[in-house]
């Protein structure tokens, strides 16, 4: 909401009609004699040999799914394959006219695009930077395979078998696969080919392809993005919300400047095969209303997306409109979308029973077959000869036959160890890295000195403890708190990391919802901070792919509700793509999530479980200034996915704990690490985010009235977790309560408990007892104490469960019973 | 033809009974009604009469063992007939020989450790870091109080016997926490005592005492005594009475009951008919309170304490709301020397609603009675005193001494209803006349 574009009442209303320009159906009309003035023999005999190659891997791939035995070669493989044979014209078009700069990302039925874009780097690559790749990757293990087998003494020949090699020894779970065998089939790539992260949910790969494209525009990088999917994937939100995201006005309106920065689009291209089938479902027909997946773009810019449909299955075809459409992004009239129709002759994987096509439609394409139509081209035009087509296909079935060899021999392709060496997964869950800026070659683009921040300067005359000399309470308005020490740390990162960028609902020109970013937009200029469509799933999903290209994103999802309408990009990429690489990828991504109150059963519930559930994800909920800018810090000096809580309730709050005050300067509070904020003998309470205050106030009561001392520890973050300082605590006290906002089935608290039982058990003088909110929906605000946890109901707990208090008269019903009644109505 | 003479059950609730002594052993000529062997329940004692003639064939339990009702005891026949085919199987006669003695140590282990620690069953329930605590401690188990939720022993009540200096082994802890018996010898004690110096200088001879296990009914009183304490909110109220007209009527029924026939009437026995008539007007006092339910008894069941040999016995005047308070003196006779005799059924020993005890005739001028679990009240009747009234008369004063559980019953009802009490014993005669 710019105040410089005006919204006028005089204007919205003049009557008109929307124009659309017509899309082009299949307007390649080049003459071979024409084609020749553009390729060389060899660029028509490479096209066919890039296509053939894929061919006869996926062929060689289905005998082994479905007959376990390829050109002799014996070999069971369990895992997944989902071939494409029919579209490798489609694939080797594409790639034909990708440089190494450009990245492409596709979906769980990409192997054909893996080989067509490795095969088209190699032919660009010159000998030299390309030996040095394979031998820099993986510290040239996959590299000694293929180098052992290989006497041709051409490094492009060795080349085209470290691609193969690397990618079969993938799909087959070797760790001299491009991921040690942790991404498997559906998620193979190889960053230094321009292969990035193919992925196996559909349409997964949409916003993380849009991510790299915001990292290429945000840091003024070269080449283009091309976000492959099929047909089906149109189906699903999170692709839809990329579309929408990638042209959306601000980048050419508004990024610009006044032209002080690029007003270029979005370098991405959306490249939908359009094979006919989302799995069985054909959306042309049936599942879907737009008959060509061209149609689409027309709704998402004026430019229409530069969209057209083109001929999948003539490689030459499909050569030129991606070049077309290359032209157009990088002259910097992005995004674009061309629909690639093709067909997928094979199964959507070995086990499809073809139920939904007829097999007269399969033998009618596999008759329109492109790899023999394009040979049959090439002979009538005498450009080979049959004998020179028969040549290449000989060498081709020599070499994969030689590569599936090599992949599924286990002395020379071991799997992982995990007897030997058991933790080897664990290892690359996080990368655990601290750096400062992920590119110290450049000067980070700011509008203004930081110290001339309005921001910075109102903050610098606020009292960073919360109270004064006499012990009284510094007035809110002079209070340094939360939102500050948030700000304080975000700013900081970006005057030191250019790469750092922040996006999310509301962020600029408001200021976040919470006004955590008042000051920013000062600061910065659009293209490293700017407002998201509402648009969850493409928020976080773009911070993926912009952190996987080499960036650092902080996304906000302003409630900590939203996370289910990113449920996809938070629990199946941004969690996992660091491990499923084998710790080649970082993902240095902060999910700010603001856990609400007063709002409602769908604007105030803390899902740090959910969170806490996923492997991959680091989680955390600071309660204090001091903890959030120290969190802060670490979570944005890292190299791992934070997903960080905060409260709606607690934003104004002041730092209680530390005397000397928030520090101004740089410190980190380590993940992990609880931290006492009251000490005592009695009890032990365990907090989780804002409950604190409520804990230590149960606290005071327990002194005052009942002469009992609680000690109460701050979990700060929940993932990791050290338990070492809680289970200290319960030694000394033998009893401990776990109190948090969060609903208490599935809770992060009775994860806590359980471990702190099995941890600590003869220490225990009772149960550990777990405090949350009641199993239902969060009522309106006036009702909210007979819902989240209050200081009365954690004395009523302590006195049920853990330690009768002579005299203590219950307000809540927290008995045993009733608990066995609840759950048994399953509230 | 031989028989065999079984374990009667005494009452719905008894499942064993001990067997306290055999009148005959193996191979003694038996008449009808000579008496067998005697027994004793939870709450009473009985002997076994004969119902056969012939010689006692075999005997299958020994004194002291715990048999449970209806089991074979003993087989009476003629000598040299077969009774193998009566006889347990030789694993069960084995195990009918000597199982019963490990089984009942623990029980009485158990037992006695629930007099002090232990109050659900035979298990011991204590948190593990009590456990933890009384090994390290060697703290004597059996004075342990538990206060910890389901009456789980919990740290702060092991750290409070070992603050009272109550101190044993690690042996100890271990046989106890492993429900074994535990000597609950004044050794520990007496280690644990603050004079342990001089105590040790003491000639051995003077350090000697006679070592006598709880009897059946000493058990089931301390552990029905502890069970009270510790589970019941007991609070008390003490308050007096003018005692003139009570006092009086006494003096006229002493010189006319024998002329009317009515037998001798106590004071208790007029206490027990005003408690009588005022206790179905508080439901929650004529009550139990079992598994947080209120069971509030259409009769007024009142309990008499009687001092006994074995201890404490409480029988039951069913339905005293109706009698007459000649025919409750006659029932409470009875019943007292029923007690006394060991010949009270557990029938009549349970289904009270109230219970009165007097120790007034002890002299005591106050006291803090011990409800009787599950009940909700108890009275305790004590001595007169001479009191001045306010116009500086001297009159006679009789105290009463209401526990109630608060838990059931709040002060001011229990206040009432002893207040209530006090003004129909001070109008004794008027209450006769309703």
């Amino acid at each position: 909401m710019p105040k410089s574009q005006y919204v006028d009442p005089g204007k919205v209303f003049t009557p008109g009609f929307i124009e659309f320009e017509k899309i082009p159906l299949c307007q390649y009309k080049k003459t071979l004699a024409e084609e020749k003035k553009i390729y060389s023999k060899e660029d028509f005999l490479r096209i066919y040999h890039d296509m053939r190659t894929i061919r006869e891997f996926e062929t060689m791939l289905n005998e082994i799914k479905t007959k376990s035995e390829y050109n002799g070669v014996k070999y069971n493989n369990p895992g997944p394959a989902h071939l494409s044979i029919g579209q490798e014209a489609s694939a080797v078009g594409q790639a034909y006219c990708l440089d190494i700069n450009d990245y492409t990302f596709g979906s769980h039925r990409s192997h054909g695009e893996i080989l067509a874009k490795g095969l088209s780097s190699i032919n660009k690559l010159d000998e030299k930077e390309l030996y040095e790749i394979m031998k820099e990757f993986l510290g040239g293990q996959t590299l000694a395979v293929v180098e052992k087998n290989n006497k041709s003494g051409s490094i492009k020949d060795l080349a085209k078998d470290f691609l193969l090699y690397g990618a079969l020894a993938e799909i087959f779970a070797r760790t001299t696969g491009f991921n040690k065998g942790l991404g498997g089939s559906m998620h193979a790539f190889f960053i230094p080919f321009g292969i990035l992260p193919n992925n196996a949910i559909v349409g997964g790969a949409a916003p993380i392809a849009l991510g790299a494209a915001l990292y290429k525009r945000s840091n003024h990088k070269k080449g283009i993005v091309v976000a492959n999917s099929g047909d089906g994937a149109l189906g699903r939100g999170p692709v839809l919300e990329s579309l929408n995201f990638a042209s959306m006005d601000q980048i050419t309106k508004l990024w610009g400047m006044d032209g002080k920065y690029s007003s270029d689009g979005m370098p991405i291209l959306f490249n939908v095969f359009n094979n006919f089938y989302g799995m069985g479902g054909q959306t042309m027909g049936e599942t879907m209303g737009f008959t060509y997946p061209a149609r689409l773009a027309a709704g998402f810019n004026p430019d229409q997306m530069h969209a057209e449909k083109v001929n999948g299955y003539d490689p030459l075809a499909v050569i030129d409109a991606t070049t077309r459409k290359k032209e157009i992004l990088l002259s910097g009239k992005g995004p674009a979308l061309l629909e690639v129709t093709t067909y997928r002759v094979s199964g959507h994987s070995p086990s499809d029973a073809s139920t939904y096509r007829t097999q007269e439609e399969i033998e009618a394409w596999k008759e329109a077959c492109p790899i023999k139509a394009y040979r049959k081209k090439m002979v009538k035009g005498k450009i080979a000869t049959e004998a020179e087509f028969d040549e290449i296909d000989r060498g081709i079935i020599d070499r994969i036959t030689k590569i599936i060899k090599l992949a599924i021999d286990d002395e020379v392709s071991p799997r992982m160890d995990l007897s030997k060496n058991p933790d080897m997964i664990s290892s690359i869950m996080f990368s655990n890295q601290h750096v400062k800026s992920m590119d110290e070659t450049r000067e980070p683009e700011v509008l203004m000195p930081k110290e001339e921040n309005p921001r910075v300067k109102q903050i610098a005359g606020k009292s960073r403890y919360a109270f004064d000399d006499k012990g009284e309470a510094i007035p809110k308005m002079k209070l340094f708190n939360i939102r500050d020490g948030l700000f304080e740390a975000i700013i900081d990162k970006f005057y030191e990391d250019p790469t750092t960028i922040a996006y999310g609902e509301d962020n600029r020109d408001w200021g976040g919802a919470f006004a955590v970013y008042r000051g920013l937009t000062e600061a910065l200029p659009y293209h490293r901070f700017f407002n998201a469509p509402i648009s969850e799933s493409a928020i976080v999903g773009s911070s993926v792919g912009y952190a996987v290209a080499g960036g650092r994103a902080i996304v906000e999802l302003m409630y900590a509700d939203f996370i289910g309408c990113a449920g996809d990009e938070i629990f199946n990429q941004l969690s996992k793509w660091q491990s499923m690489s084998a710790g080649i990828l970082k993902m240095p991504v902060v999910l700010r999530v603001s856990v609400g109150s007063k709002y409602g059963a769908q604007h105030s519930q803390d899902w740090t479980a959910l969170c806490s559930h996923i492997p991959g994800l680091k989680v955390c909920f600071p309660a204090t200034p001091y903890d959030a800018k120290g969190l802060m810090n670490a979570a944005l000096n890292g190299t791992d996915p934070v997903v960080f809580f905060e409260s709606q309730r607690i934003y104004d709050k002041g730092e209680e704990f530390h005397k000397e005050g928030v520090p101004e300067g740089y410190y980190e509070v380590q993940f992990g690490d609880p931290d006492v904020k009251r000490e005592g003998k009695d009890v032990t309470i365990l907090t989780i985010g804002a409950v604190l205050y409520r804990a230590l106030e149960a606290a005071k009561k327990l002194e005052e009235q009942y002469g009992i001392s609680a000690e109460v520890i701050d979990a700060r973050s929940m993932v990791p977790f050290n338990y070492e300082k809680v289970i200290e605590s319960v030694k000394k006290t033998g009893k401990i309560i776990i109190v948090g906002d969060a609903v208490d089935r599935g809770s992060i608290m009775r994860d806590m408990a359980s471990n702190i039982t099995e941890m600590a058990f003869d220490y225990l003088d009772a149960p550990p007892a777990v405090f949350g909110s009641r199993n239902w929906i969060t009522p309106a605000f006036e009702l909210e104490k007979y819902y989240f946890p209050q200081a009365d109901g954690i004395i009523d707990v302590i006195h049920e469960k853990l330690m009768p208090i002579p005299g203590h008269v219950t307000k809540y019903n927290e008995t045993e019973a009733e608990h066995i009644e609840r759950a048994k109505r399953g509230v | 033809m031989a028989n065999v003479v079984i374990m009667p059950r005494q009452g719905q609730s008894v499942e064993s009974c001990i067997i306290t002594a055999w009148q005959k052993k193996k191979g003694d000529h038996v008449e009808v009604k000579d008496i067998l062997f005697s027994y004793e329940t939870d709450k009473s004692a009985f002997d076994e009469p004969s119902q056969f003639s012939g010689t006692v064939l075999e005997v299958l339990w020994n004194e002291g063992d715990v048999v449970p009702c209806l089991e074979p005891v003993c087989i009476i026949g003629e000598p040299g007939e077969d009774i193998s085919a009566l006889l347990p199987k030789k694993a069960e006669a084995q195990a009918a020989t000597e199982a019963p003695k490990a089984d009942e140590a623990p029980k009485a282990a158990a037992e006695a450790a629930a007099t002090v620690s232990e109050s659900s069953g035979e298990r011991v329930f204590i948190s593990p870091r009590a456990r933890k605590l009384a090994l390290e401690s060697g703290v004597d188990m059996t004075k342990v109080v538990s206060t910890g939720p389901h009456g789980r022993i919990i740290e702060r009540d092991i750290n409070k016997a070992l603050d009272q200096g109550f101190v044993a082994t690690t042996e100890k802890v271990e046989l106890f926490l492993a429900g074994k018996p535990v000597e609950t010898d004044n050794e520990a004690e007496e280690s644990a005592a603050p004079a342990p110096a001089a105590a040790a200088a003491a000639p051995a001879d003077l350090r000697a005492y006679d070592e006598e296990p709880l009897s059946n009914v000493r058990k089931v009183i301390a552990k029905s005594m502890h069970q009270s304490l510790a589970e019941m909110a007991q609070l008390t109220l003490n308050s007096s009475f003018n005692a003139k007209s009570l006092l009086d009527y006494r003096a006229k029924l002493k010189a006319g009951a024998e002329t009317l026939g009515l037998g001798k009437i106590t004071i208790n026995d007029m206490v027990l008919y005003a408690v009588s008539r005022i206790l179905p007007k508080y439901p929650e006092i004529n009550a139990n309170l079992v598994d947080g339910k209120f069971r509030k008894f259409r009769h007024a069941n009142v309990c008499v304490a009687v001092d006994t040999d074995r201890g404490l016995l409480v029988p039951v005047i069913f339905g005293a709301e109706a009698m007459t308070l000649s025919e409750i003196a006659k029932r409470s006779k009875e019943l007292a020397s029923q007690a006394r005799e060991g010949k009270c059924s557990p029938d009549d020993m349970s289904g009270g609603s109230f219970t009165v005890s007097n120790l007034g005739s002890m002299g005591v001028e106050s006291f803090t009675p011990v409800i009787n679990p599950p009940q909700t009240a108890i009275l305790g009747v004590c001595c007169t005193t001479n009191r001045l009234d306010a116009e500086g008369k001297v009159y006679p004063a009789m105290g009463l001494s209401l526990t109630f559980d608060h838990r059931a019953v709040d002060g001011a009802p229990a206040a009432k209803f002893l207040k209530e009490l006090c003004t129909a014993l001070e109008n004794f005669e008027l209450l006769l006349a309703k």
